[in-house]
């Protein structure tokens, strides 16, 4: 234990008493002011004090243990590392992916065993959240593609919470299965069998060539080729993503050292969870609106 | 000289990034007309944020696979 570490831990103790102490006294003087706002806004300096003290105490104890930061760049790989099961050659994200799949599974179907069937005619409590879910799928999907088919919200919902629930996975400390382009271009895959199963059902396949070589033949290539590459650009987006949101998490991780204690959860939440949650919605709101511009 | 090739690489993020500063500007401008028109404008302006941002993530990617090639 070298001086720096000495003062570091010792400053820190002390700024914390000092707050707390500071903290404890505004609160026996706010039970005594009327004005609640300002004894409110009065306490907020003496306690965001004490927590960064503590913070900061905390970090250096844990650098203390494990030895500090060596200064480790961040390590990741383009593809997930695989396993083996059962003498098959699997990517972690699959069998991750596959487990995410399988709570939403064993929730759906407990939700339609045991909930539904005590549904009434006046909602009350769960059946007003389905119901409000329900219906604001279905209206999202209405607005965005149209009157298609009532499969389409169904799907689209689906398709959210399994990226929201392999976001999540982030959280417990594995590869988020949306950081393998594999993932994400199946998804993709299956968004543009959707735009081209729409097209040719709502008008025809004579409608759908026509549509492609729409001011002259000429352009046809062209039109073809931009078409493929939606399923490419809608992976890409999210991969890269989500890629990029996992990296950031481990350089904050791997680079601070003691440091990153409960910082990690504070990026976390925008990380893991609003970006996430903003790039479903941008999933989800662009392949309706590639659906919609092929039947229409 | 990857590692110069994938700092270039980035070089879309630049656009990207004074584009959507752009968009953004005039979604707000939008609103503060029209405030009764904030959800679609909203609706509106994720949608091409998506669209600019993806160039930037395009590049990104390929500086992750000429920066993890090597």
């Amino acid at each position: 234990m070298d001086l720096a570490t000495v003062i570091k831990l010792s400053v820190s103790a002390v700024l914390f008493v000092v707050f707390l102490v500071l903290y404890c006294k505004r609160r026996h003087d706010a039970m005594e002011e009327t004005d609640v706002k300002k004894a409110k806004k009065k306490k907020r300096l003496p306690f965001f004090g004490m927590l960064i003290a503590a913070w900061f105490f905390v970090a250096c104890v844990v650098n203390l243990i494990t030895g500090g930061s060596k200064g480790i760049g961040v390590e990741f790989e383009m593809f997930a590392p695989r396993v083996q099961i059962g003498g098959f050659s699997v990517a972690q994200t699959t069998v991750t992916g596959y487990i995410v799949l399988a709570v939403v599974a064993v929730l759906a179907v407990l939700f339609r065993l045991f909930a539904v069937p005590k549904f009434k005619d006046e909602p009350k409590g769960l059946q007003n959240i389905m119901e409000a879910a329900v219906e604001f799928v279905d209206k999202f999907v209405h607005d965005n593609a149209g009157d298609l088919s009532p499969e389409l919200p169904a799907y689209m919902f689906s398709v959210a919470v399994f990226l929201i629930g392999c976001a999540v996975t982030e959280l417990f400390g594995q590869r988020p299965p949306t950081a393998d382009i594999e993932v994400t271009l199946s998804l993709a895959l299956c968004t543009f069998f959707l735009i081209n199963y729409y097209g040719v059902k709502k008008k025809r396949l004579s409608g759908r060539i026509k549509a492609l070589a729409s001011p002259s033949p000429l352009i046809m290539p062209m039109r073809m080729l931009s078409d493929c590459a939606t399923p490419v650009s809608l992976a890409c987006r999210l991969f890269g993503n989500m890629l990029g949101g996992m990296i950031v998490m481990d350089l904050l991780k791997n680079s601070l050292g003691g440091y990153a204690v409960g910082m990690t959860a504070l990026a976390g939440l925008y990380f893991n969870l609003f970006h996430p949650l903003i790039q479903t919605y941008i999933f989800i709101v662009l392949s309706l609106t590639f659906i919609r511009e092929a039947t229409e | 000289m990857t590692a110069i090739a994938a700092a270039l690489a980035l070089l879309p993020a630049l656009g990207a990034g004074i584009m959507m500063g752009f968009a953004t500007s005039k979604a707000v401008d939008a609103t503060a007309r029209q405030p009764e028109a904030s959800g679609k404008i909203n609706s509106i302006l994720l949608l091409g944020l998506a669209l600019a941002e993806s160039t930037a993530i395009y590049s990104f990617v390929i500086a992750l696979i000429l920066s993890t090639k090597s």
